[in-house]
């Protein structure tokens, strides 16, 4: 039976891991490459690595933080952000990635995606989807239709509104008309083999995975999807698994500042019984 | 000891190259499969599709297949192992036809199968260091072997059950990535060098 994963996020900004402190600015948090490691050694399932340089310098660094870790790390390594076309997908896989995720370049120019798994495989291929609640207005002629019933009422004389969920680029900053689970789904079609799904409105939050939106996307796509964005306790990731069906779930702030470990989440994630890799890898010798 | 790493042209290298070398290897990365054969042991990697993989084994296929068949020791990775059948339905080109069957697309509800699965082995060398309980996976495809002797390991994913791993006489072959499978991967790639000093 396939297990489900306990993927750890590192956000690394001109080649060191940093973590955002209630935007006041970005604290650094260590190395790379040896916190990969040890997350490895604690039973990670799954590194990512999201690129979070400004400036073009920043991001040659990420290419040599890519080579150092995969010399030491034998579970797989996603990298993300900033990757731009097929060059960017080229070099991070030969520095010793195993996947891209693309986030603002698929909405862009969606056939990158299409061209970047024909090449390398799906499996190399994430798209990784940052999406909003919001609620848009709905057309008055499309009241009598029955998903316009469930519309809010309008009582304070305002247009009747409908929730959807926007999807953002930009690292979250810039709006588009695309709805996440249209997208999730042409993601797949045009040829990504995972979908990566972050909730800004649940990121930093720590409560909890958006179940509803990660579980509209299980729905919707026939690729394995990534819970993100929320996670603050074991609780959650169990919830993502069984309430949402996601077949991974990714963390960073609750492993990072201690909250908790991998190794611990799992033992909760077993005893809930959820199928997790629990063979963790021994100290070596 | 010095092992022919086979280059197709894309992916990453750089664990299962880390990893070879961990268990004491040398290692010789060949974009020409038949300068790989001057080697120990030969390595086909798992990374890329396999119309354009099979394209770039086939100058030198009649040479491998022979090798193989003679006993040079040799492991197939995931579309590696793919290779060592006769072909796939995922693009047109031979395979080397070192175990008779095809290979085909995963019919499951998701796909690609992406992520740790159990394995269920029965003894073999390549897992005579540990067992190996869980590996890693990331395919779209399975092999469908004519001889279920070849089979020496089997992963089960939402209902299909697959071979893990095949071998027949110092071939070896396997669905998941060794170098992938955190230590106990690495254990796997350690037995099939051990097998290769023999």
């Amino acid at each position: 039976m396939l297990q489900k994963r306990v993927i750890v996020c590192l956000d690394v900004r001109d080649g060191r891991v940093v973590k955002g402190v209630s935007f006041q600015g970005l604290r650094d948090v260590g190395d790379p490459v040896e916190l990969a490691e040890r997350y490895q050694d604690e039973g990670a399932d799954e590194i990512v690595f999201l690129d979070i340089s400004a400036s073009a310098e920043g991001r040659g660094t990420l290419l040599d933080v890519v080579r150092r870790t995969a010399e030491r790390l034998f579970i797989p390594l996603t990298v993300g952000g900033g990757i731009g076309g097929i060059e960017d997908i080229e070099a991070a896989l030969r520095s010793g990635a195993d996947k891209v995720s693309i986030n603002t370049a698929a909405v862009k120019h969606p056939e990158l995606l299409t061209q970047a798994s024909q090449r390398f495989g799906a499996q190399a291929i994430v798209a990784s989807i940052d999406a909003r609640l919001e609620r848009r207005q709905v057309e008055v002629a499309m009241r009598a239709d029955a998903s316009a019933q469930q519309a809010a009422a309008p009582d304070d004389g305002r247009t009747p509104s409908l929730p959807w969920f926007r999807v953002f680029t930009h690292g979250g900053a810039t709006a588009t008309e695309l709805d996440a689970i249209a997208w999730a789904e042409q993601c797949a079609t045009l040829g990504a083999g995972e979908i990566l799904i972050t909730s800004i409105d649940q990121d930093g939050r720590r409560d909890g995975y958006d179940l509803e939106l990660t579980g509209r996307i299980v729905e919707a796509v026939k690729v394995p999807v990534i819970a993100s964005g929320g996670a603050g306790r074991a609780q959650h990731l169990v919830d993502a698994f069984l309430l949402a069906g996601a077949d991974a779930a990714l963390a960073a702030g609750m492993f990072h500042d201690g909250t908790t470990t991998v190794r611990e989440v799992k033992r909760v994630l077993a005893a809930a019984g959820i199928p997790v890799r629990l063979d963790l890898p021994e100290i070596p010798a | 000891m010095i092992v022919g790493l086979v280059d197709y042209g894309v992916g990453n290298l750089h664990s299962l190259v880390k990893a070879l070398e961990l268990g004491g290897a040398r290692v010789r990365v060949e974009t020409n499969p038949r300068l790989a054969l001057a080697a120990d042991a030969l390595v086909l990697p798992g990374v890329g599709a396999f119309g354009p993989a099979a394209t770039r084994l086939a100058a030198a296929a009649s040479e491998l297949r022979d090798a193989l068949r003679a006993g040079f020791p040799a492991l197939g990775i995931c579309l590696g192992m793919q290779l060592l059948f006769e072909g796939s339905e995922e693009s047109p080109g031979e395979g080397l036809g070192i175990f008779p069957g095809q290979v085909r697309r995963l019919r499951t509800r998701r796909v690609p199968h992406m992520g740790w699965n159990w394995v269920s082995a029965r003894p073999d060398p390549l897992f005579a260091h540990r067992p190996l309980l869980s590996a890693y996976y990331a395919n779209s495809y399975i092999a469908v072997p004519e001889e279920p002797g070849d089979v020496v390991a089997t992963s089960d994913y939402d209902g299909v059950s697959f071979p893990a791993a095949v071998r027949r006489a110092r071939t070896w072959g396997v669905q998941f990535h060794p170098e992938k499978s955190g230590l106990a991967g690495l254990d796997v790639i350690r037995a099939f060098l051990a097998q290769v000093r023999r």
